[in-house]
């Protein structure tokens, strides 16, 4: 295994591009300050808007008054909920009745309902002057009861927020597969834990969201210059909201600062800025500061785990166990509720358990909404089975290494089939643990963990598996009258009249290197080198070289874009190949073979065609191609559809995900008893993404989810006060990693190729949030190692909440009884 | 309320420009002079992605007033590369390491990197973390762009431990 | 990030920044800038002139006299870590100020923002308390000097009052006292949760404690771990709190850090 896979100056041989860490091909405009980021673009004549936002979390609105605003110079003009409620419709809800009847608009409109919701826009020449009519925008609310704690949320006399709905249940349903209460009666011990907490967070690009959208008023047509990451999505919600057909909403991104889910749900700021648009007759340029995205645009989900009971065997064998699961996605669902039911992908972690039963429901609360952050649902379903793991050693006095190894799923049980009809394709579990142990030196800081003197000293393990390409057939599951399933991806490649290959994907990269990995696959296939392909950089509606899901998001570029980059370069290949086999002489085009910049003859390699040749032929010179010839156009594109079949309805069960990605970290922590400040002394993440095409890509992707998550478990929380006032709201209060709290970061890998993809591949880059669940263990280590019998019983772990479980071990270690029967 | 007349030197350049008084120096560099290459990630100095060289110190550009720059030299991303285009140490070992992924903390990080350097030929693991504590990064976990200053500085040889 | 209108005024001298000063009453003196700006940008503070301090030369600087040191309110944390008078005179001073925020920040920031500010988070307000600085403020009548006592009247609030400019920062000479710090910060050098700074001099303790009050709080002990902690538990804090300790939790750590800091002297 290696600490850091560090290639450079790589010659690459061509055809065997593949698998090498090649430098990025991103890298140079990025380095020289020539990226272009939404907030880059500029027109004439543009306006800047600001939004004046709600003071109050629940409020009614009373009146609204723009007239100082617009009366103040240099202001073109202001947008109001009234006009929003009048021009648009809702946007669309994915939930069933009643959920469904809640109605969001890209202004509040009637009712704020979390602090921070834009509720009058006001446009002007300068980004200055824009704010400064915004301070003269009057609004007048009338103060309601709030709703803080999701588990308030369905109390007698609880304030409801959307009054059409008459609930604050988004969604709820029971999820039940294999025989949990045969097996709590069975087993020799139940273990109950009466409440864990996932905390909020999100993982915060360092590039907020940001548009310049433009109205043409001969075509109808709006153009957005954005970062939206998914924008297939998003014209699905706008385009019946603003009454216009999905292709007058072209998306335009090219270089996005990070999104991590958090740019899937800006539809309703730029909804309001294609209104603005249209109304002002001039372009407008919409800057979403930190404190906006922190109060209003995306939070991670919080979720509540209630009445956990895990039937153990006495030697640790874990036969399942149950849970109701509460999900808090704030104010308004947007793509809720589909997080209700992405965890199930994972539904048993890495573990052979058979019965399980989760009752899950989702409510709103008078807090940020949310949106799929780096992990998305899967990241707290992982962090229960991990506690559960850890919790269970604790109280059987088992060593938590045993415990993981006895219930891992075996390798030679893959591909398997989880008791909820998911496929786990490939991996080694146990061989993974081993090396994330080895990293870090197991036997060395268990001894160490004895000796110390002063600090306390503890060892965590976090299992997780980032299940990539979604099969949206799930949706039915909570929602039966959706009409989505399946998958799609897109790319299109052309060899153009001097020979230059060009590609364009479906993909909305945020710095994953899409344009680096998807040329190593096309240039092995092409026989050229990854120089030679130029691959578009970013996305454009306009491109037609995009499918319904296109996008990036879910842990997917690596199977959905790749493999359809493959087959467009597949089709490219054969169309080369056919063209030159008649051009020379008739050959069959599996006689004909593409090797740099030339298709050739096998049984004569002189006779050779160059590819500038080919693309001068048919696009510049094509009277004399012969008919048979004649349908190739050198310009392919490819629809990737991945093999899924429609899920049970009736039994919620199916194979939600095509790939299973496996990541085991393991972590050694040393924490002041004093002050109960955490700190990592070692940290190594392994990873088994199968086939890399790129390591040192894939290696970056692990770092990054690594500290996000490490972010999530010890410094970064969206914290309200009772009032529903964001505590958190920028990076003052809301504390990024930097580089001095971070360990060095050990990696190691294996490839587990897997079955499903055709190039071995698995999606990978979401992570699971393996550190908070390592962090976790090892603070739950460190704490039983030093005899207190206190649980660790929330993801995030401030020194303050560390200190606390020393002092009074009591209030947690009450939360968890074990019988035995 | 006062505007300004204010001259000043960006990556060798001169420009003079009449300024409202209020305007933060990195709205300046970006909307007036049209150098996107410095970002805005925060609102409240934290972030570093505007970190330019006033004068060949690093600061960062969002907590200056625009005329508080008057008369100063200003170095930016877009000042680093030879004028033919040739990229500095720096930020081909950015390139080489996998130093960044979004690429959007990427010129403060350079900057504040290239200030390090310009003091410190030699830094220590220890140090560069510290030189660009002020600069947030959301992708890399920092581990490469480390490796990667490392690298620039001749302290890290091609083939690292395996 | 957009600020109010405002006039803005960069003086030469001294005397035309008293004289910016005194002639409006909404003039606000900018020293570094990296905590005004930032309260500029959500228009709290919104002062109609700016008097940006950045030009007088006269404020910065550091000079040592038989051991004790004047140093300029426009010094920047920068100038004070990398100073040799400081590291011959009083270490603690830089190496306190190496830990507070960032590089950019430390290149920008000033001693005298840094305690004009008042703000409680702040690393100079309890050090300068410990170590028994004495402050410098000019106006047009005139100068006047008062202790940190004196100077530190609130939250944001000092004794440099409207028309009035803090000059300088005199550091008593060492003596035989030893000087120690430490703190509790959201993340490593972040912002202060608590922190303690102690003089130690002939077997006592003076301790003052920032981010507990408005204003450092002073407690004085013979120069012993458990005295220490029991004089700190005895002084009666009452902190506040916020997202990021509790009261209790801030009066616990108050008590360690206290300890931790008359060792550290030690």
């Amino acid at each position: 295994m290696t600490e850091t896979a560090q290639e450079q100056h790589v010659e690459l041989e061509v055809g065997y591009a593949s698998g090498k860490s090649i430098p990025r091909k991103e890298d140079g405009r990025l380095v020289q300050g020539q990226g272009v980021f939404a907030d880059d673009v500029k027109r004439h004549g543009m306006g800047y808007v600001h939004f004046v936002r709600a003071p109050y979390a629940h409020a009614r609105i009373v009146s609204v008054d723009v007239s100082a605003a617009e009366a103040l110079d240099g202001v073109y003009g202001t947008l109001t909920p009234d006009e929003v409620a009048e021009l648009t419709d809702p946007f669309f809800e994915l939930t069933t009745p009643p959920g469904s009847q809640i109605k969001d608009y890209a202004l509040a409109v009637g009712r704020v309902r979390h602090i921070g919701e834009p509720v009058v826009a006001v446009v002007a020449e300068t980004r200055e002057r824009a704010r400064d009519a915004a301070d003269l925008v009057e609004v007048e609310y009338e103060p309601l009861d709030v709703i803080v704690d999701a588990r308030r949320a369905q109390d007698g006399g609880a304030p409801v927020l959307h009054e059409g709905a008459g609930t604050n249940v988004v969604w709820s349903g029971r999820f039940d597969w294999g025989d949990i209460d045969g097996a709590l009666k069975a087993a020799d011990r139940v273990v109950r834990i009466k409440e864990l907490h996932f905390d909020r967070f999100s993982s915060t690009p360092l590039e907020c969201s940001a548009a310049l959208v433009e109205y043409d008023r001969g075509t109808g047509q709006f153009t957005l210059h954005c970062n939206h990451q998914m924008p297939g999505v998003a014209a699905i919600w706008m385009g019946p909201a603003l009454r216009v057909p999905l292709d007058r909403l072209r998306f335009v991104t090219q270089d996005i600062g990070g999104a991590f889910g958090n740019k899937i749900t800006t539809h309703t700021y730029l909804t309001a800025c294609c209104l603005l648009a249209r109304k002002l007759k001039r372009p407008i340029q919409w800057t979403e500061w930190r404190t906006d995205q922190h109060t209003a645009n995306a939070h991670g989900n919080e979720r509540w785990f209630h009445d956990i009971e895990v039937a153990v065997q006495n030697d640790g064998t874990m036969l399942g166990f149950k849970v109701a699961a509460l999900d808090d996605c704030g104010a308004f669902p947007r793509y809720e509720p589909l997080g209700c039911i992405i965890w199930a992908q994972v539904t048993p972690g890495l573990y052979r358990w058979r019965n399980i039963r989760v009752d899950f429901t989702q409510v709103v609360t008078n807090k940020s909404p949310v949106a799929p952050n780096r992990g998305y649902s899967r990241m707290q379903q992982l962090w229960l089975t991990e506690r559960i793991c850890d919790i269970v050693a604790a109280e059987l006095g088992l060593d938590p290494v045993e415990v993981r190894k006895r219930n891992y799923i075996r390798s030679e049980e893959l591909p398997y089939e989880t008791p909820n009809g998911c496929v786990y394709d490939s991996g080694d579990y146990a061989r993974c643990l081993d090396i994330a142990l080895e990293l870090i030196d197991y036997d060395a800081a268990r001894a160490r963990q004895k000796e110390a003197d002063g600090k306390l000293i503890g060892i965590g393990i976090g299992s997780t598996l980032d299940s990539g390409t979604n099969n949206f057939g799930q949706s039915t599951l909570l929602n039966p009258e959706l009409q989505f399933s399946g998958n799609n991806e897109v790319a299109t490649i052309k060899l153009d009249i001097f020979g230059e290959i060009v590609l364009t994907l479906g993909t909305v990269p945020q710095g994953q290197g899409h344009e680096t990995t998807a040329s190593q696959v096309a240039a092995d296939i092409l026989g050229v080198s990854p120089d030679q392909i130029h691959v578009r950089p970013g996305h454009d509606s306009y491109w037609n070289s995009h499918a319904g899901f296109s996008g990036t998001y879910a842990s997917q570029f690596a199977v959905t874009g790749l493999e359809a980059v493959k087959g467009a370069a597949e089709k490219l290949s054969l169309e080369i190949r056919r063209l030159a086999g008649g051009v020379l002489g008739g050959a069959d085009p599996d006689d004909v073979i593409l090797e740099g910049g030339f298709a050739k003859r096998k049984d004569n390699p002189e006779a050779a065609l160059p590819f500038m040749a080919c693309g001068a032929i048919i696009n510049a010179n094509n009277a004399a191609i012969p008919p048979e010839l004649r349908d190739i156009t050198l310009n392919c594109r490819y629809v990737y559809v991945p093999p899924f079949e429609l899920p049970d309805k009736e039994r919620k069960f199916g194979n939600l995900t095509l790939t299973y990605a496996t990541q085991i970290h393991a972590c050694v922590v040393e924490i002041d008893p004093e002050t109960g400040e955490v700190e990592i002394a070692d940290y190594a993440a392994v990873d088994d993404c199968g086939t890399r095409i790129n390591p040192q890509i894939v290696e970056g992707q692990v770092h990054g989810a690594t500290v996000h998550a490490i972010g999530a478990a010890l410094y970064e929380t969206f914290a309200y006060d009772e009032y529903g006032q964001l505590l958190t709201s920028n990076f003052y209060d809301y504390h990024v990693p930097h580089a001095l709290d971070l360990p060095r970061i050990k990696t190691g890998h294996i490839e587990s190729p897997s079955p499903f993809s055709s190039l071995g591949t698995k999606g990978m880059g979401e992570g699971g949030g393996a550190a908070i669940h390592a962090i976790c263990s090892a603070i739950q280590d460190a704490l039983r190692t030093a005899g207190s019998p206190a649980v660790v019983n929330d993801s995030f772990n401030p020194p303050e909440r560390v200190w606390r479980m020393l002092q009074a071990p009591e209030e947690t270690a009450a939360l968890v009884e074990v019988t035995t029967q | 309320m006062s505007d300004h007349t204010i001259a000043v030197s960006v990556n060798g350049e001169r420009y003079e420009r009449e300024v409202e008084a209020r305007k933060l120096l990195v709205h300046f560099i970006r909307d007036d002079l049209d150098l996107t290459g410095t970002h805005v990630g925060c609102d409240t100095g934290n972030c570093g992605a505007c970190t330019v060289l006033l004068d060949g110190t690093a600061v960062k550009s969002c907590m200056l007033l625009a005329p508080q720059a008057d008369g100063a030299e200003i170095t930016t991303v877009e000042g680093l590369a030879g004028d033919d285009g040739e990229l500095t140490p720096l930020q081909r070992a950015f390139h080489e390491h996998h130093g960044l992924q979004c690429g959007y903390c990427t010129p403060g990080m350079l900057l504040s990197a290239t200030y390090l350097l310009s003091h410190t030929p030699q830094p220590s693991e220890e140090e560069i973390r510290r030189a660009i504590q002020g600069n947030i990064c959301r992708c890399t976990g920092y581990v490469n762009i480390v490796k990667a200053v490392q690298a620039a500085s001749g302290g890290l040889s091609p083939v690292t431990e395996t | 990030m957009l600020l109010r209108e405002l006039d803005y005024a960069r003086p030469d001298s001294v005397d035309e920044a008293v004289k910016l000063l005194a002639a409006r009453e909404d003039a606000r003196a900018l020293a570094g800038g990296q905590s005004l700006v930032n309260v500029m940008k959500t228009r709290v503070a919104a002062p109609e002139l700016v008097v940006d301090l950045n030009r007088i030369d006269a404020l910065r600087g550091i000079s040592s006299n038989g051991g004790a040191l004047e140093i300029g309110a426009m010094t920047t944390y920068a100038a004070i870590v990398d100073s040799p008078e400081v590291a011959a005179a009083r270490p603690i001073l830089a190496e306190v100020a190496r830990t507070i925020a960032d590089v950019q920040v430390r290149n920008r920031g000033t001693i005298g923002g840094n305690i004009c500010s008042s703000d409680p988070t702040n690393h100079f307000p309890p050090l300068l308390a410990a170590l028994g600085a004495e402050l410098v403020i000019r106006s047009a009548d005139g100068e006047r000097t008062v202790s940190t006592d004196e100077f530190f009247e609130g939250v944001f609030a000092t004794a440099v009052h409207p028309g009035e400019l803090l000059t300088a920062v005199r550091i008593p000479a060492k003596g035989d006292a030893r000087d120690g710090w430490a703190s509790a910060t959201l993340g490593r050098d972040g912002t202060g949760i608590v922190s303690v700074a102690a003089t130690v001099s002939a077997g006592n303790a003076r301790i003052a404690i920032g981010c507990v009050a408005a204003t450092p709080v002073i407690v004085t002990a013979s120069a012993d771990e458990t005295a220490v902690e029991d004089a700190v538990g005895a002084a009666g804090l009452d902190p506040p709190s916020d997202v990021h300790a509790s009261a209790d939790y801030r009066r616990h750590l108050a008590a360690v850090l206290a300890a931790r800091a008359v060792r550290d002297a030690s």
